[in-house]
């Protein structure tokens, strides 16, 4: 586990150094419990924050403050991650190795994001008024959107469902009525609220060591006001009595189907690596029983696949199908839970799921972005081990410890998006 | 082996050509775990009318794309367990001019690599095969058909082109694919899938001549002859259509609007063209313009708007499309600011920047082993190398964006397509 350094009361650095890559990245995140009365001013907030500070009051002079630096992009990034929502910044820039002797991009790129999280363009002691209504109408559009990816539609109903009294099922951005409740008054109350209140994780990767990083960010973040601490909870979702079966109609020629599970294991759990290799044989990859199956044997599906929501211990299945297969998919998709469960997994299958998953392990210090990845999953759901030690446990799980887990796994919520065309 | 170094860049490309004409590149990336392999032919989906020794051959919409499906069959073998139990997993894509199967894997690459040869040097169709993919195919057809992002493009391309075949979709029609038999996917594998027409590139951390030698081993020894395409008759920049739309369940408006380029050059030329059209899109409408500012102040444009040069073979376009209420409001502040810029000319400073920032993107991009192969492949079959980017850059002169910028955002060559969304149903 990479060890993470305090450099200010409440805000921890994480830092790998390597000097493999030509980029390098940093991410600031505000961490916050996941709750309707904030999720949607959270969402909001970086997003306003993008549109100007004090030195550069508009989206044009910091567009042109990155060109300069390289072509650094800096974007707000808002996660949903169990009970924890996450408000910040993602940033990736040049290695100062690459850019022209002398020029330095790091501690300038650093310079600019702290001033987007600390400076932001003020009209009267408040946000400018027309970049909250500009960024508020934005974010509503997005909200609306995600009934364009049917897929992610159809997982989101999923989960609202089945999340009907557990705070996961809060969306990671909020309603659109929340959003529109807000004003910059409020916003902007919030935002010093949260910077004085919030836990805050910063990972750093890139040719610089641990203490350049800490020096250059304890000074660019000198004026982050400092309180007493929100608390954060974890938990995993309970189960329910019976499986809910819910559908909506819409004009698609493709219908969607989306089953949640509960399992009773999250990424704190001793057991999680099992319910991983689990999820990777059942339905994670392209050589699993899902795809194999529902996909390849039975031609049920276009695709057929399962993910897990970590943190809260539940997984996920989903599959785009012709409407009137919608009993027979079902139906094989449980089938094949039944199979793991009654111990019908071969060796083969174990050992392909446990490789695909150490492989990723293996090539995730391959890759910036999924080393962030991994540091955010780490710190937000709780889970205890770094990507080595997850490694050897994966390789070490065995068929009895994959059956035990899959016995856990119990359908909760079916959603069924269903296809009719209007001729 | 050819060896090619940059030291700017801090890599090194090794190509070499075998006796049978595939081209081999390779780029070692020391210190890395990973390592990639992209095996792709320059065949897409607009390639389907070809001559080949003398015999033309006009094929159903969605070909290429349904011999990326059957590939992975080998006869009594399973390709996916074999590199599930190697600890890979490989994939494929089809594009409108390249089909690429590739893999990434930690361990035992050269395995992967050797099933990987295997696999898209053995053409093994079944009728009953054949037969059986079809459903799979129509399901990802009906798909791309629901998605308002594959409709708004597709639309996009039919609307400006009149015999050019981007006109189709990739993966074709459930009607088209209904036509298609193991002979017709054997028929064009013989046309397009020898070494002569493929590259295969690898990243991480190999010795090229090992790859080299597994490739002469394992790939058809003699060359042959290379199909010409057909692409339909030329066509003048004017548009087919001006507009298109549709209505979809989508929350608001999007669009893509295309200008009507003349088709690129070979080579470097062609390169060098490519990033001229860039930079314009950028100069014009990219983030860092005034232009952006005032759409995004006017809440015309959100942050999904994009822009950036298109080419495939036989045809080019500057492009910019994402969510509007008001997409003809876009296209007339479009215009209207081309007007001005190629009168007034684009700011000094401004222009160095653009190519600054453009410039720091590419290098960051090399980070990405999926991303390099699939540039090194998509330059090849353009006919030049990838890793010449950084002088193509420094040769690109403000002039000469400002003179495309001139001939390329003219009205009448351009078409836009919009997915509205479905009105609420009055009570």
């Amino acid at each position: 586990m990479i060890q993470p350094l305090e450099i200010l009361p409440g805000v921890r650095l994480r830092c790998v150094q390597t000097d493999r890559f030509k980029s390098s990245c940093l991410s600031i995140n505000l961490l916050r419990p996941l709750r309707k009365e904030e999720a949607a001013k959270n969402a909001l907030l970086s997003n306003v924050l993008m549109q100007g500070t004090s030195l550069h009051p508009d989206m044009q002079s910091l567009s042109l403050a990155m060109d300069e630096l390289y072509g650094t992009s800096m974007g707000p990034m808002c996660r949903k991650n169990g009970e924890i929502q996450t408000v910040g910044f993602y940033m990736s820039c040049l290695d100062d190795r690459y850019a022209l002797p002398g020029d330095r991009v790091l501690e300038r790129a650093i310079g600019l994001l702290t001033e987007l999280m600390l400076n932001p363009l003020l009209i009267d002691g408040c946000f400018c008024p027309e970049y909250v209504a500009i960024e508020q109408d934005n974010l509503i559009n997005t909200i609306e959107s995600t009934i364009n990816d049917k897929r992610t539609y159809a997982n989101s109903r999923m989960l609202k469902a089945m999340c009907r009294d557990d705070a996961f099922g809060v969306e990671r951005l909020g309603t659109v009525a929340d959003v529109e409740a807000i004003t910059p008054q409020s916003l902007y109350a919030h935002y010093r609220s949260i910077l004085a209140t919030s836990q805050v994780e910063i990972f750093y990767a890139g040719s610089q060591s641990r203490q350049t990083i800490a020096e250059l960010l304890t000074s660019a973040l000198s004026t982050l006001p400092r309180g007493a601490l929100t608390p954060l909870s974890y938990s995993a979702m309970p189960s329910h009595e019976g499986v809910q079966e819910l559908e909506e109609t819409m004009e698609l020629t493709q219908s969607k189907l989306s089953m949640g599970f509960t399992t009773g294991i999250t990424s704190r759990d001793p057991e999680y690596p099992a319910l991983m290799v689990f999820n990777a044989l059942y339905g994670g990859d392209m050589t699993s029983k899902l795809f194999m199956n529902v996909r390849e044997k039975l031609s049920l599906c276009y695709y057929a696949g399962s993910a897990t929501s970590a943190s809260k211990g539940i997984l996920i299945v989903s599959s785009g199908i012709d409407r009137e297969n919608y009993q027979k998919t079902v139906d094989e998709i449980l089938h094949q839970l039944k199979l793991c469960q009654d111990g019908q997994i071969t060796e083969e299958e174990l050992s392909a799921a446990k490789k695909a998953m150490i492989s990723s392990l293996l090539a995730l210090q391959d890759s910036l972005g999924s080393m962030e990845d991994f540091s955010a999953f780490q710190v937000l759901s709780g889970f205890p081990l770094d990507p080595e030690d997850y490694r050897k446990t994966v390789e070490a799980v065995d068929i009895p410890q994959v059956v035990a887990v899959a016995k856990q796994v119990k359908p909760d919520t079916i959603f069924f998006l269903k296809g009719v065309t209007n001729e | 082996m050819n060896k090619l170094t940059y030291p700017h860049l801090n890599e090194t490309l090794y190509t070499h050509r075998l006796a049978n004409g595939l081209t081999i590149a390779v780029i070692p990336k020391p210190g890395f775990v990973k390592k990639s392999a992209y095996f792709a032919t320059d065949y897409g989906s607009i390639h389907m009318d070809y001559t080949l020794n003398g015999q033309h051959y006009t094929t159903p919409a969605g070909v290429a794309h349904y011999l990326e499906h059957k590939m992975f069959d080998l006869p009594g073998r399973d390709v996916m367990e074999e590199f599930a139990a190697l600890g890979a997993s490989p994939n494929a894509f089809t594009t409108y001019d390249m089909t690429a199967y590739y893999f990434s894997c930690t361990e035992n690459f050269m395995a992967c690599l050797e099933l990987l040869l295997t696999f898209v040097s053995t053409p093994y169709f079944t009728q009953e095969s054949v037969e059986k993919e079809r459903g799979i195919i129509a399901q990802e057809i009906r798909m791309y058909e629901d998605s308002a992002d594959s409709k708004v493009y597709e639309d996009l391309f039919a609307a400006m082109y009149r015999n050019h075949p981007v006109r189709i979709p990739i993966a074709g029609t459930v009607e088209s694919i209904e036509d298609i038999s193991a002979q017709t996917l054997m028929d064009c594998y013989n046309a397009f899938y020898h070494p002569g027409n493929m590259i295969l590139c690898v990243v991480g951390d190999v010795e090229p001549e090992t790859v080299v030698e597994l490739a002469e081993r394992i790939l058809p020894k003699e060359a042959q002859d290379k199909p010409v395409a057909d692409l339909g008759t030329e066509e003048d920049l004017d548009c087919r259509d001006c507009d298109t739309s549709r209505v979809m369940d989508v929350a608001m408006p999007t669009f893509q609007m295309g200008f009507k380029c003349h088709p690129m050059a070979d080579g470097d030329r062609g390169e060098i063209q490519q990033i001229i059209g860039d930079l314009a899109a950028e100069a014009l409408m990219g983030e860092s313009s005034s232009l952006y500012q005032r759409l995004y102040q006017a809440g015309l444009i959100d942050g999904s708007f994009a822009c950036g040069f298109e080419d495939v073979p036989g045809l080019a376009m500057l492009s910019c499309g994402g969510d509007s209420r008001d997409p003809e409001a876009v296209r007339q502040a479009i215009l209207e600011e081309a007007g001005r810029l190629c009168q007034e000319g684009i700011d000094e400073g401004l222009f160095l920047r653009l190519k600054k920032s453009a410039l720091g993107r590419r290098y960051r991009a090399l980070d990405s082993f999926d991303s390099l192969c699939f540039r090194v492949c998509a330059t090849h079959f353009d006919g030049a190398n990838y890793f010449d980017f950084p002088k193509h850059y420094e040769s690109v002169t403000k002039s000469q964006v400002e003179d495309f910028l001139r001939t390329a955002i003219v009205r009448e060559h351009c078409a836009m397509s919009i997915i509205w969304p479905r009105q609420e149903e009055e009570n």
